[in-house]
């Protein structure tokens, strides 16, 4: 236990003189990741607020055909273009985002009061891009062919709600905390990948690196077990991660709070610092099971090159569940607290929403991850053994 | 004091086999200092770092003062003091940090390790860059900071691979005064060199390697007797059969 303190201080202390590591550690990831997503989120509501609000650009074929239509657009806030000469042309090249086009039978079948035709063109591929527009359009026209039929049915005498058999009410019941937006959307993904690869730095040149430079021989012919220098290693590299994800998620909470918020109304983000504590429980487990599978690749590895050129593998592990869990949502289940890294993202987001976690998700994710962990650790201790560890080149 | 009796290593390479050790038998006697003298590549290393426990025998035996290493490891570790052919020191901590870091791997209290670093940097003229951090160390700085860290547990016992290697002819004939310091304090000193000059200077003892084998030992006058060569370094190249790999 004394020579893994001991481990464990002198290769934090060697991490923190290493102004390279510092600087990557607990400057560049606290600015990168809150500048990307606090950036990405200002535009991606800024875009939102202009497709919402400003004037609805709208080329129009056959205008002719439906004055009075037309003149109702107007009047809710939509601007109509001249036609272009292809429509289809015109949306595949993203010219326009939705095109009306106004069939010519319209003005006689308004009058017969048959369903007159009106077509939208657009590209449903690129919901990002127009699909605000689609909807926005979709809503007007329907709104148009609701009032006109009200007026036809109060012009011959029926009440207009014979034709609304339902009433549709909305009660909604997500927590205030749960309408999470795009910003916080990010924070499990976050805390999971930097809490995971945090320490990658420090992993590699305490182990890799210090076989490198020639002085893991003298380390091993201490009487320190291996185990227990190996688990200082781990140790430190955890500690280093779990600052980084802490100096990041308070920069994004400042990036969120003082430049997004006040730029593009509205856009807030909560992250309770009340529940930071709970967070980092949560992440534990991802946390050591980073260290100790960048250890033993270090000690697995035969330089120090070797093992950077794993990270790109090491990065992607942290995504695979979420990215299942896009493909396929499924509902938050027992057995998913059993998988790393989804568990974390579930938990998490159950956090940030304000819900209660029951014990036996709590018991489930950590006893699980921790299982992991020590399954590592064991096979990372294997490595340690070997007699080509402390042998260079 | 350690015994080597009938050491064999292997080694897999993608050759077939290397028998890098094959079958080294020596003593290193207390108050003694006992040279192995080869050239490059005769097993100096690998012997030395199966007596530091790095390395498992295939086969033979070592003893240090009465004690298997590969049965108590941690009393023979303890019982050693250990400059190994990889002498990397950390660049971002201070030579004293060095020594120190060792000293509590070797469980020492902070007062004993101040107290033995001090003295550590005395004997080795270490004053000047004791406080510095080692980043930029000239190899001779380097090498004194891990000899001291390697004797911060005032080890009985006390193995150094090529210990002289790199170093400048004022840094060499301090480091010689050093190990006549440890002799003359009743330490068990083995040293290995491919400088015959320097082993020559040096022993009581010593102990020729060529090839993973034992191809003489004894004292100098011994070892003269034996080759009948009056000249130590003629000696060692007729016990060798060629001055390949060595070093005047």
């Amino acid at each position: 236990m004394n020579a893994l303190l001991t481990v464990l201080k002198k290769e934090l202390t060697d991490a923190f003189r290493d102004r390279r590591m510092v600087m990557v550690a607990f400057v560049v990831m606290p600015l990168v990741f809150p500048l990307i997503f606090a950036g990405l989120g200002t535009l991606g509501a800024k875009k939102q607020t202009e497709k919402l609000e400003n004037a609805l650009e709208l080329p129009v074929i056959g205008a002719d055909n439906a004055p009075n239509l037309v003149a109702w657009l107007e009047q809710n806030n939509v601007e109509i273009k001249p036609a272009p000469k292809d429509a289809d042309e015109a949306v595949r090249s993203q010219d326009s985002d939705v095109v009306l086009r106004i069939d010519e039978e319209f003005g006689s079948d308004w009058r017969g009061s048959k369903p007159a035709r009106v077509e939208l063109v657009y590209d449903s591929s690129r919901p990002l891009q127009s699909g605000t527009t689609i909807a926005r359009m979709r809503t007007l026209l329907q709104a148009y062919a609701d009032q006109m039929g009200t007026m036809r049915l109060v012009a011959r005498g029926v009440h207009p709600s014979i034709a609304k058999p339902l009433r549709i009410a909305n009660r909604d019941l997500a927590t205030p905390e749960a309408k999470f937006d795009f910003g916080q959307q990010m924070i499990p993904y976050l805390m999971i990948l930097l809490g995971f690869i945090g320490g990658m730095q420090l992993a590699i040149d305490s182990t890799a690196g210090e076989r490198e430079r020639q002085s893991l021989e003298p380390l091993l012919a201490t009487p320190a077990s291996r185990e227990a220098i190996l688990s200082g290693k781990i140790a430190a590299t955890a500690v280093f991660a779990f600052l980084s994800v802490f100096a990041t998620l308070i920069s994004y909470k400042l990036a969120f709070t003082y430049v997004v918020s006040s730029r593009a109304g509205g856009f807030s983000m909560n992250l309770p610092m009340s529940s930071l504590g709970q967070m980092f429980v949560v992440i534990l487990p991802i946390v050591l099971l980073g260290a100790a599978l960048l250890t033993a690749l270090a000690a697995f590895a035969k330089s120090y090159r070797e093992a950077q050129s794993y990270l790109p593998m090491i990065m992607f592990l942290p995504m695979i569940p979420t990215m299942y869990l896009m493909v396929s949502p499924v509902k938050s289940q027992l057995w998913m607290m059993a998988i790393p890294f989804l568990s974390q993202n579930q938990l998490i987001l159950k956090i940030l929403r304000k819900e209660a976690i029951p014990m036996d998700e709590w018991g489930v994710s950590l006893g699980a991850g921790l299982l992991l962990v020590a399954i590592v650790w064991f096979v990372a201790a294997r490595l340690y053994h070997r007699e080509q560890l402390a042998v260079s080149g | 004091m350690i015994t080597v009796e009938n050491l064999h290593k292997t080694f897999a390479s993608k050759k077939g086999p290397v028998k890098a050790v094959d079958g080294v038998s020596f003593t290193a006697a207390d108050g003694q200092i006992t040279g192995l003298l080869g050239p490059n590549g005769a097993g100096k290393t690998t012997t030395m770092r199966m007596l530091y426990t790095l390395m498992r025998p295939d086969q033979g035996r070592i003893v240090v003062d009465g004690l298997d290493p590969q049965q108590q490891p941690d009393p023979v570790r303890r019982s050693l003091g250990v400059l190994p052919d990889a002498r990397g020191v950390y660049k971002r901590l201070t030579a004293r940090e060095n020594i120190a870091y060792f000293g509590k791997l070797y469980g020492m209290e902070e007062a004993a390790i101040a107290k033995r670093a001090d003295a550590l940097v005395d004997a080795l003229g270490m004053q000047e860059f004791a406080d510095r951090r080692t980043e930029g160390f000239s190899q001779g700085q380097r090498t004194k900071t891990a000899i001291a860290r390697a004797l911060v547990h005032e080890p009985k016992n006390v193995i150094l691979d090529e210990p002289t290697n790199g170093l400048d002819v004022m840094t060499t004939r301090g480091l010689r005064e050093f190990l006549k310091r440890l002799r003359a304090e009743g330490h068990c000193v083995l040293f290995s060199s491919h400088i015959m000059q320097e082993v020559a200077a040096l022993c009581d003892r010593i102990v020729v390697i060529a090839h993973g084998k034992v191809v003489a030992q004894g004292t100098p006058d011994e070892l003269r007797a034996q080759t009948g060569e009056s000249n130590l370094e003629d000696a060692f190249v007729k016990a060798i059969g060629t001055d390949e790999g060595l070093f005047a």
